[in-house]
């Protein structure tokens, strides 16, 4: 015999797994239908990037000079992995063989930041009144204090390149090597992305006193023209 | 009618000390940091600390105080430990040389690329006045004009000496921070034998020539100005 709390208890279960199994179906249909909305919005083929022309500053060991040569290359849109690519078709040209300043193969910069002149910093407010808890005074911020921190044009940026330490720590050492390698850098940027006035270097995310034993890479370089000689070269 | 005013008399330039008697040689390198290897066996800590050495033999033979970061392998902080007997680092070498308040610096270094002598002064635009207190990493911009008389007057003594040169602009960590005419010298061999980079008689030509050079400099090189109001010799303040 069955009793009566017995068959409530059971259709009340009924009820719950039909229920159940109607929202499932309704989530599933609703999931399906964003990623059906999704896929529409996909281009079926990748976008046809066009080449442009780019001028990369490629050093000389042999008489410390730096070329301006062209390439025709495919770069990206957004401004951080344009800078990223320029410079990793850089150490590609240096990796290759007979390059005129070989470097190891692989990617060298790890990451790009490119942030807005003047750089802003934060400064105690002695003025304001202290807070309630007894915690220092509010902050207001403030330009750098040194005025080279300052944009040239409006719109000026400072590019932080992040090395790898690997790039880094295989690299020739030498005061005139080294500083060629970063005066390529930072003529290529010049030449390619205007808009950057100023270039520093970190590794792996920390600031390091020099690239490896000479050049500074603790100091700000300022974005100018590097090439000594100027070469129309073949498309890449 | 007004009258003119009274002529306030013009103040006379303030210079900066400088101990006319001192040089400083910094080796390059030192300890486990050996630097660039030259050729199979070589070194670059080794060459600069026995060009070092040959340079300090020749100026102190002509009267003038040499100061060095280092006299051995390892570069050491003095006094007692824990801060004593450490590793001297790339600041801490600005530092001596900064605090002898020399009239001359050069920061020796070595290479295996290239042939000759390689000069190369700071890559900071040079300010007209030397500010009481000095940004640290930019210190050598008031100082940037005397060190390229000092590159001129050292490129040419070794075109004498018949040594190939090299003569530009490089930032070389510590030089930005220097407060002293300031160069950074570094030796490559004679010739395409790398090990020409260790012959005893090469050292000492080019070493003769650097001194001769930088016994005429000290007796000619100016301070820069101190500006108005900050007649407290510049220091420089690390970050």
């Amino acid at each position: 015999m069955i009793y009566k709390h017995q068959r409530i208890v059971f259709w009340v279960m009924v009820g719950c797994i039909v229920l159940m199994a109607t929202l499932l179906f309704l989530e599933r249909q609703r999931g399906r239908e964003r990623i059906l909305s999704l896929a529409t919005q996909m281009p079926l083929d990748a976008p046809a990037a066009s080449t442009e022309p780019v001028t990369l500053d490629l050093a000389n060991d042999s008489d410390g000079s730096i070329h301006a040569e062209q390439r025709q290359m495919a770069l990206p849109v957004e401004m951080n992995a344009r800078v990223r690519a320029l410079l990793d078709q850089l150490i590609a040209e240096y990796s290759l063989p007979g390059s005129t300043h070989p470097l190891q193969q692989g990617s060298a910069v790890s990451e790009v930041f490119l942030l807005p002149l003047p750089v802003v910093g934060y400064t105690a407010n002695t003025s304001a009144p202290a807070r309630v808890d007894g915690e220092s005074p509010a902050s207001t911020p403030v330009a750098g204090a040194s005025p080279g921190t300052a944009a040239v044009n409006p719109g000026g940026e400072l590019a932080v390149i992040d090395l790898r330490s690997t790039f880094v720590n295989q690299h020739p050492s030498g005061v005139e090597v080294e500083s060629l390698t970063l005066l390529s850098f930072v003529g290529t940027l010049h030449a390619n992305v205007p808009q950057i006035e100023q270039v520093r270097f970190l590794v792996d995310g920390q600031p390091r006193e020099t690239l490896a034993g000479h050049a500074d890479l603790l100091r700000t370089y300022p974005s100018r023209e590097t090439a000594t000689v100027v070469t129309a070269g073949g498309a890449q | 009618m007004q009258a003119p005013a009274p002529s306030t008399p013009l103040a006379a330039p303030v210079y900066g000390p400088l101990n006319r008697n001192v040089i400083v040689l910094d080796a390059a390198h030192g300890g486990v940091d050996s630097g660039s290897r030259i050729g199979d066996s070589t070194l670059e800590k080794d060459v600069t600390l026995a060009l070092a050495f040959r340079l300090r033999s020749l100026l102190t033979a002509r009267g003038l105080t040499v100061v060095m970061t280092r006299e051995s392998d390892a570069a050491q902080k003095p006094g007692p430990p824990p801060a004593g007997g450490s590793a001297l680092t790339l600041d801490d070498r600005a530092g001596v040389a900064n605090h002898a308040r020399a009239a001359a610096c050069l920061l020796l270094h070595a290479t295996g690329a290239g042939e000759g002598v390689h000069l190369y002064s700071s890559e900071l635009d040079p300010v007209p006045a030397e500010a009481a207190v000095l940004p640290w990493l930019t210190a050598q911009a008031a100082w940037v004009t005397q060190s390229e008389q000092l590159q001129a007057r050292l490129g040419a003594a070794i075109r004498r000496a018949d040594a190939p040169l090299v003569s530009s602009r490089a930032s070389v960590r510590p030089v930005d921070s220097l407060t002293c005419p300031a160069v950074v010298v570094e030796l490559a061999p004679e010739s395409d034998d790398r090990n020409s980079i260790t012959d005893g008689d090469y050292q000492q030509r080019v070493a003769e020539a650097l001194a001769g050079a930088l016994i005429f400099f000290v007796r000619q090189v100016q301070p820069p100005l101190l500006l108005p109001g900050d007649h407290a010799a510049g220091t420089a303040v690390q970050p």
